[in-house]
């Protein structure tokens, strides 16, 4: 069990959210789609080139870029 | 409660139940009281008008055709549906409105289409909404469903794809979703059409208004305080009063903005007094409401779906060889190259038949059935009018087929993953990996794909991919690279071909890069893409939509074309000279020549200066495809072989024969489109057109190549300029055609000089 932010999960990893950086102009959308406390939340893959990676929560697939996923507290 | 009645639906307007409302949570007395009203104004409505709404790609807009039979498009990533549709559709007597509206995560808009969708439902007033969820992702769906609700209106859930679900292995109980929802809940296969009988008249006839969330006392609060300020105001519609409380203590900025623009700024005022309080109490209003929002979606999608067996889906199975760290690119690209030889092999055969057989055949009949007409009528049809829009009709094999792979690439969900793995390198110029989907759609045709644009988020994006966007070399400008490469490169045509587009999108980035850089900064802001489900489109849906396309582009050459065609015959036809003679004048010394020759130093440097090529590019302006109608019309006008006239028995010989050549050859190509480094796709164009043979003694290689890169970059088509005046404004549109024009210009002077030392 420790803080920390969701880019430094590796593919295959799991971890539940704490919340979402004030301010992050992703902070709104990331929330409707169900980025909210207690969420859990899989990092699938990374693109060929390491970037974006690929997630799944709840029943969503998405992905998101490194520099944003670092707007994301994860308890791991 | 009621049970959901899924069997035929009475055919009778039903009278309104009072039983329903009793059955639900109370609700505020003012409330209930307006919202009864509304679901009565439904029941007694004539034309009630219903609004479809949903998340992107829950299956609205097959929903909306398979309800209406009308032909929308549809497609499998989000934002197929750029602005709202209207069908109509008559049931039980009643004349119902449907209005298909853009897909929304939710109703805080952060896209432009999202903003239709929420500007609809505030002033458009609808009787009814249906609101279509995926059953496989139920939580995140009723997010909406719930937000939807803070709307007092009457409320239906399609609950669709429900064989997804169960793929996923979750079986959706429909009695008890609509048990916790409070309004009615229909199960329909929109792909299959099954259901929406149902569905419609459960939203005519049962629809209720939903409770919705009760969110904690201190938000609910200041939301009822908000609403008892708003009744105040009668220019605010009743049924959003809710929705307008929560959306302004939310801070959405974009519901602040309209305030601000409609007077109500001491709504506002007393809305941020609201906020304040509820900072002081500690309650972040946004998080708040959508945890809450989330835990009363959570504990219905709980009573819906009792268990999941978690599967590995076929999705998953997909997206590990499609997503593949080292493969993914080399299956992109194989996937582009396949789509392409398809196009080639397997259209060719029937683009040989339009042109050849076909064409001689009608030009035979037409010869014969006009022998009584004066000599410049007999010319302008078979001379000019056939051969010109039959040329452009020789390739709608090409075209369907193109169209049919890209159907297939749209609506599976591939396209979203080619998004995923193009952000990368979409980064490097400042774009993202959504922008990449306008650029491949530009392929088809640049005019839907700057409509396509409105799925990114920020406006300096939007323009800066539709500026970039005529570079892509969409399918009007193929047939013009097909016949050079015919006439001049015969060996190496999908090679040829391949580098056109290469080209295009080198250019096409290359002005993004200078552009982020100059004048359309990122705006910043994070990126977030969506990846679908993998779906196999249903054959008639892809069908249809091919169709639809190649019927639109036949339809120009009905009209655009064949005008084009007629005016430059009239141009040819006019004298320039003293004492030539009304449509026996040498092209050269026509009207249409001289001011041709006029003009065609200008493309001197490009190894094309003389007035044929010159003047075969004035009418692109138009139509791309009516290049190669005009090259016919100059260069096969001046050897002029009419055509023997023919009777019926012996035209529909030679039309029969023709096409049984073609059905084979196009048969035995099949296996050879997957054949690995063999580029035999070109065998077909061995048998050289005489438009082909007319370009191969006109042009040098070198000349050719600089042409069709010309043709390649040269400002876009009207459609297009006229799509990107409407989007963005006309200082963006003539901006573009301007620049690229300079473009053009620059590439093929260079092109040109440097060929000519190789070729």
């Amino acid at each position: 069990m420790s803080e920390t932010t969701l880019d430094t999960l590796r593919p295959g990893e799991t971890a539940h959210i704490i919340g979402l950086a004030p301010g992050h102009p992703l902070r709104r959308r990331l929330m409707e789609l169900g980025f909210i406390r207690g969420a859990k939340v899989s990092v699938l893959r990374n693109a060929p080139m390491g970037d974006p990676a690929m997630l799944r929560i709840g029943g969503t697939e998405l992905a998101l870029r490194r520099a944003d996923l670092m707007a994301v507290r994860v308890r791991s | 409660m009621t049970l959901p009645t899924l069997g035929p639906v009475s055919l009778d307007p039903v009278a309104l139940d009072p039983v329903a409302l009793e059955s639900t949570p109370p609700l505020p007395i003012h409330d209930a009281a307006a919202c009864l009203q509304t679901v009565a104004r439904l029941r007694a409505a004539r034309d009630p008008r219903a609004v479809i709404v949903g998340n992107p790609n829950v299956g609205k807009t097959t929903l909306v055709n398979g309800l209406a039979g009308t032909n929308l498009k549809v497609g499998n990533w989000s934002g197929v549906t750029v602005e709202k549709r209207e069908a109509r559709l008559t049931f039980a007597g009643r004349s119902v409105q449907l209005l298909d509206l853009p897909g929304a995560y939710s109703l805080s808009p952060h896209t432009p289409e999202e903003l239709i969708t929420r500007t609809a439902l505030l002033d458009e007033a609808p009787d009814v909404a249906i609101n279509v969820l995926d059953a496989g992702n139920l939580e995140r769906n009723l997010y909406l469903t719930l937000q939807l609700m803070d709307f007092r209106m009457p409320i239906v859930v399609a609950l669709n794809l429900v064989d997804e679900a169960k793929d996923k292995g979750m079986t959706v109980d429909a009695a008890a979703l609509e048990g916790a929802l409070g309004v009615p809940v229909i199960e329909t296969v929109a792909s299959k059409g099954s259901g929406l009988n149902g569905l419609i008249g459960a939203a005519l006839e049962r629809a209720e208004v939903g409770q919705g969330v009760t969110y904690p006392a201190e938000i609910e609060g200041s939301v009822a305080r908000l609403v008892a300020r708003m009744e105040q105001l009668p220019t605010l519609p009743p049924h959003a009063h809710r929705y307008l409380a929560l959306a302004l203590l939310e801070g959405d900025p974009s519901i602040r903005g309209r305030l601000v623009a409609t007077g109500h700024a001491d709504l506002l005022a007393a809305a941020d007094r609201e906020a304040l309080l509820l900072d002081a109490s500690g309650e972040d209003a946004l998080i708040t409401v959508a945890e809450a929002r989330y835990a009363h979606a959570a504990q219905i999608a709980q009573a819906a779906i009792p268990q999941v067996v978690a599967r590995r889906t076929l999705t998953d199975r997909l997206d590990a060889l499609a997503l593949h760290r080292w493969l993914g690119i080399p299956v992109f690209l194989a996937t582009v190259l396949l789509v392409f030889r398809l196009t080639f092999s397997v259209a060719s055969p029937f683009v040989t038949l339009i042109g050849g057989p076909l064409q001689d055949t009608v030009s035979g009949w037409a010869s014969a059935a006009l022998s009584w007409a004066p000599f410049f009528l007999r010319e302008l049809v078979v001379g000019a009018i056939i051969p010109g829009v039959g040329t452009v009709l020789s390739f709608l094999p090409t075209l369907l087929v193109l169209y049919l792979a890209m159907s297939f690439l749209e609506d599976s969900g591939y396209m979203a993953r080619a998004a995923f793995l193009a952000d990368r390198m979409m980064r490097s110029i400042g774009l993202d990996g959504r922008a990449f989907i306008p650029l491949i759609l530009g392929f088809g045709c640049n005019v839907p794909a700057v409509y396509a644009t409105r799925t990114l988020e920020k406006r300096s994006d939007r323009v800066l991919v539709s500026m970039i966007l005529p570079f892509m070399s969409c399918s009007a400008r193929l047939p013009v690279y097909i016949i050079f490469a015919a006439a001049l490169f015969p060996k190496q045509g999908s090679v040829l071909v391949w580098a056109m587009y290469i080209l295009g999108m080198a250019v096409a980035f290359a002005f993004a890069f200078v552009l982020r850089r100059t004048s359309l900064k990122n705006e910043g802001g994070g990126v977030l893409l969506e990846l679908p489900p993998y779906r196999l489109p249903a054959p008639r849906v892809l069908w249809k939509h091919a169709w639809r396309r190649t019927a639109s582009f036949a339809r120009r050459a009905r009209t655009t074309v064949l005008s084009t065609v007629a005016v430059v015959w009239l141009l040819l036809a006019i004298p320039a000279v003293a004492g030539g003679r009304f449509a026996s004048v040498r092209p050269a010394d026509s009207l249409f020549g001289t001011v041709s020759t006029w003009i065609s130093p200008v493309f001197a440097p490009l190894g094309f200066g003389n007035w044929q090529a010159t003047g075969a590019l004035v009418p692109g302006f138009v139509a791309k495809e009516v290049v190669v109608a005009t090259l016919g019309q100059i260069y096969l006008g001046e050897q002029a072989p009419t055509p023997a006239p023919l009777g019926l028995f012996a035209g529909l010989k030679q039309a029969a024969l023709g096409t049984w050549e073609a059905v084979k050859t196009s048969v035995q190509a099949l296996p050879t489109v997957l054949a690995l480094p063999s580029l035999g796709a070109d065998a077909s164009h061995d048998a050289k057109s005489p438009l082909a043979a007319a370009l191969a003694t006109a042009f040098t290689p070198a000349a050719g190549l600089a042409y069709l890169v010309f043709v390649l970059l040269y400002t876009p088509c009207i459609a297009t300029v006229g799509a990107i005046q409407a989007e963005h404004g006309r200082r963006i549109a003539w901006i573009t055609v301007a620049y690229q024009m300079a473009t053009a210009w620059v590439a093929g002077v260079a092109v040109y000089q440097i060929a000519r030392l190789f070729l």
